[in-house]
């Protein structure tokens, strides 16, 4: 058990199976290799990435799923390779596989996912890497309709 | 835009030292090899996307304002909102 400083959370306490490698970064922050991933009931289904080494530094995301049901993933042969998952076809749930997209805030009342470079994830290697598609399929600021918060979100979604 | 349809093996110039060959055409994309001086970047657009879309997606809410932030998103979000899934 290892503590740590969040952004957002004061100081929690981490067990180093939630630790998640990103063995090439993160374009534009090449060198954050290492998140924690927190996930907060009322704030479900949202999850913080949070940096291990830049407490200022934590991304918000979404299961892409929950931004588009019908999302399908396009994981390149190198991607597969980074993420140590079987390189001859796509990535699948049964894999152990997670596919995450971030947020952005727009004049902090309206809210886009990156649809285009999904944080796509191997949780039984806790290995992750950014996809960035190669294709035009999805945009990199696909409107955000709804963040699952319980009490507004109720009968609406 | 300028529009130029070339064929594998064949090569376009921009400027006086940036060479364009069509190495190979697939339906699954096109193979192209730059040749440009060591100092000019050349990236994949969707990698520049990608980085202007992190900085600006590792900004997000200040420490302080996150409850307030996320259910302020969502509200908006609701009331643009057409139709509900």
């Amino acid at each position: 058990m290892t503590l740590l400083q969040t952004k957002y959370f004061g100081t929690m306490s981490y067990e180093d199976e939630s630790v998640f490698d990103f063995p090439v970064g993160l374009p534009a922050f090449e060198e954050e290799k290492r998140f924690v991933f927190i996930e907060i009931a009322e704030h479900a289904p949202l999850v913080f990435l949070q940096s291990l080494s830049q407490a200022s530094l934590c991304f918000l995301a979404l299961p892409v799923s929950s931004v588009d049901p019908d999302y399908r993933l396009a994981v390149s042969v190198e991607d597969r390779a980074v993420l140590e998952l079987p390189l001859e076809r796509e990535p699948r749930p049964e894999d152990g596989m997670l596919a995450l997209a971030l947020v952005s805030l727009h004049d902090g009342f309206s809210a886009t996912a990156n649809l285009m470079a999904p944080i796509v994830v191997n949780v039984r290697k806790r290995r992750a890497v950014q996809a960035i598609r190669m294709d035009r399929r999805y945009s990199h600021q696909h409107p955000v309709r709804c963040l699952g918060v319980a009490p507004v979100c109720e009968g609406a979604c | 835009m300028l529009v130029l349809r070339r064929r594998a093996g064949e090569s376009l110039l921009i400027g006086d030292d940036i060479e364009i060959e069509m190495l190979e055409l697939t339906p699954q994309g096109a193979k192209i090899g730059i040749r440009a001086p060591r100092e000019t970047i050349v990236l994949r657009k969707e990698l520049k996307i990608t980085r202007e879309q992190n900085a600006q997606a590792a900004r997000g809410p200040e420490s302080g304002d996150l409850g307030k932030a996320l259910p302020g998103i969502f509200a908006q979000q609701l009331k643009n909102l057409p139709s509900n899934r």
